[in-house]
């Protein structure tokens, strides 16, 4: 396969950081408000926790095939065709979620900050950037993100800092007010936007120089991350309350336009907007990563680089399509999403995970 | 009209940018000629308003029977 570089054990961790951040911190918040109201913030965290649940699936099928991405584990574990296949699933579902959250970052600066831009032209902007990133491969794009990484760290620093003063406690009680029931099922779908798209990152995974090592940076990464948004989600709740979270299509986005501090440092949420800017490049690339490395993967491509332009064409192309409104989007969003990932993400890899144990079983039984 | 002609540019950029570093190299010359003709075509069609096939739709096709209903 091609070569593009190794990754240390640190850089997968601040990638993993950001992807799990990704787009998850800017809709999670309404979609939990929406099913557990002032309960979300027990749904991110029960979210953390299936997320821990997830890892430890991905981390297991990672140690027992190390050194193969996504489509080398299939083929290995089913055959060429039939994990061909199963490979080729995997890579429509990358370019799917690439599609989707580049449509998200075109409808997001569509809407707050250049309405008049159509929204193609912004998706092509963006998707310029990102295939130059994938282009110069894998150990530019996670350098950049330890670049970026400061950055965020500050902006969520300030967010935290000055959205504290405006909290109202009292908007969290009561407490489990429905039951534990709308609690769960909003981790779930926590656990299924934040955790489940980290099974495209196993196209970067055989690229860590030190897996052994890695395999704790890597969970933390993840963990971390969902406790940022977790942090949030708690935050959006305790500010705005469940009803403007739940309505708003970017409630994190409402929240950092609620920072006042003596009634001088406000209106900085084009500022704060530099976070999602961070994080939606990170899951974008990506995504995109796994889609183009996936596709040269099975057709045997010595270089992936070839069909970044074409795939980068029709990225525009379908980031326009796949939600023709936002009423699509949060329908499909809402319904279709959960089972469909939960599908590539959860049962396709469990699959995977038991053929690989009972093959080693079977080649240490008859040696 | 503008808009057709602009994406054959961006697909003529493609192209300048990556046939030299694919030459003599038949299959990768191939598969990116291909896919190239394929994305120029569907930005063709899409900038012309013909409604091109989602793949969510497909998506929902298989999983919808298994979500929990639009209403939560």
């Amino acid at each position: 396969m091609q070569t593009n570089g190794h990754i240390s054990e640190r850089q997968l961790m601040v990638l993993t950081f950001l992807y799990t951040i990704g787009t998850t911190v800017l809709i999670v918040p309404s979609g939990l408000a929406a099913t557990a109201r002032q309960d979300a913030w027990l749904g991110a965290l029960a979210g953390i926790f299936f997320g821990g649940a997830i890892l430890g699936l991905y981390v297991a099928l990672w140690r027992v095939f190390p050194g193969l991405t996504l489509v080398g584990i299939c083929e290995a574990a089913l055959g060429r065709w039939l994990g061909g296949g199963v490979a080729l699933l995997f890579v429509f579902g990358s370019f799917v979620g690439a599609a989707t959250v580049l449509y998200y970052v075109g409808n997001f600066f569509n809407i707050h900050f250049i309405p008049h831009t159509p929204i193609s032209f912004i998706n092509a902007l963006f998707a310029v950037v990102v295939v130059m990133g994938v282009r110069m491969g894998l150990e530019s794009i996670s350098r950049t993100a330890e670049l970026m990484l400061p950055w965020f760290l500050i902006l969520f620093v300030v967010l935290l800092a000055t959205l504290t003063p405006e909290v109202k406690p009292h908007n969290l009680q009561p407490v489990l007010e429905s039951g534990i029931g709308p609690v769960l099922w909003a981790g779930f779908s926590f656990a299924g936007t934040a955790y489940l798209p980290v099974v495209f990152l196993f196209s970067v995974l055989p690229r860590v120089r030190n897996p052994k090592k890695a395999r704790k940076w890597f969970v933390s990464g993840a963990i971390i991350g969902g406790v940022c948004v977790f942090l949030v989600t708690l935050l959006c709740i305790l500010i705005l309350g469940p009803d403007i979270t739940s309505r708003s299509m970017f409630p994190s986005y409402s929240l950092v336009k609620k920072i006042n501090i003596g009634n001088f440092l406000q209106r900085i949420e084009a500022f704060m907007a530099g976070l999602w800017f961070v994080t939606t490049y990170i899951k974008t690339t990506f995504y995109f990563y796994g889609w183009v490395a996936g596709f040269s993967e099975i057709l045997r491509l010595r270089r992936y680089q070839a069909v970044t332009l074409p795939f980068g064409l029709l990225l525009v192309v379908f980031s326009v399509i796949v939600y023709p409104d936002v009423a699509y989007m949060q329908n499909w969003d809402s319904t279709v999403f959960l089972p469909y990932i939960l599908t590539i993400g959860f049962f396709i890899p469990l699959l995977l995970l038991g053929i690989g144990l009972l093959r080693r079983a079977g080649s240490k039984g008859s040696p | 009209m503008i808009r057709i002609i602009g994406i054959l540019l961006v697909g003529a950029a493609c192209a300048f940018i990556e046939i030299p570093a694919l030459r003599g190299r038949k299959k990768e010359l191939w598969v990116f000629s291909l896919l190239l003709a394929f994305g120029v075509a569907s930005g063709i069609a899409s900038a012309l308003h013909v409604p091109l096939p989602n793949p969510l739709d497909w998506i929902a096709a298989v999983f919808r029977p298994f979500a929990r209903g639009a209403g939560r």
